[in-house]
């Protein structure tokens, strides 16, 4: 891959990275993650992992359709989202349900970019 | 809180968010009472996550996907059709209770 092509990969990914920040804090504050499993820039398509407390708060499916329905109009060069939280097979919900465990996750420099504060 | 505006309800993941996260999360903690949590956290994780609140003539609607009980497969919970399509009817209805609750719009009968 050129230079130029990675640096709009990265670009691309920062973008999305910000658009996560900035639009849904819900999810760090409520001690969950989104980390960008996947991005193809020629197609498209980005796969975001959605985990630690998002696994089981009874929140997500609506943030999934959320980060669904808005990316792909705020950021022209997405065109599809594929969201979820990863269960499947193994999960630890249970009795307890909730896991938040690792809420850090999700970005390399969450400092830089500020968002609005979480409603509740 | 304002007045529920059904044209903003059109971008409701802009103008409604919080209320549909909160909607969820009301109608996901009461379904943990009489259903089995295992169940009820698949359906929120596997089903849910596909499903999308309406609203028409006064009441909210929830759409589900069309393959709830394919979904659940992958989710190790192992559950009859019977009691899958109560749990869904249960959820659904609860949440879209909750949506009238959340959003003060009282419903048509």
């Amino acid at each position: 891959m050129s230079t130029d092509a990675q640096e709009a990969d990265d670009d691309l990914k920062e973008r999305v990275s910000n658009f996560l920040r900035r639009n849904f804090p819900q999810i760090q504050m409520h001690g969950g993650s989104a980390a960008i499993q996947g991005l193809d820039r020629e197609t498209g398509e980005v796969t975001i992992q959605l985990g630690g407390a998002c696994s089981g708060c009874g929140i997500s499916p609506m943030t999934i359709q959320a980060i669904k329905s808005r990316m792909v109009k705020e950021i022209p060069e997405i065109e599809i989202v594929h969201a979820d939280t990863g269960m499947g097979g193994g999960h630890d919900g249970g009795g307890g349900g909730m896991s938040p465990s690792f809420p850090g996750d999700t970005t390399e420099d969450s400092d830089r970019d500020e968002g609005p504060q979480a409603p509740f | 809180m304002a007045a529920f505006d059904p044209e903003k309800f059109e971008d409701k993941y802009v103008h409604y968010f919080a209320e549909l996260q909160r909607a969820y999360k009301n109608a996901f903690e009461t379904m943990r009472e009489p259903y089995d949590s295992d169940l009820i956290h698949a359906i929120d994780q596997l089903v849910l996550n596909e499903s999308e609140p309406f609203y028409e003539d006064g009441t909210f609607r929830v759409e589900l996907p069309d393959d709830p009980a394919d979904r659940m497969a992958g989710s190790g919970v192992a559950v009859d059709a019977e009691t899958l399509d109560a749990a869904l009817d249960d959820y659904v209805a609860e949440i879209e209770a909750e949506l009238h609750r959340v959003l003060g719009v009282e419903r048509d009968e």
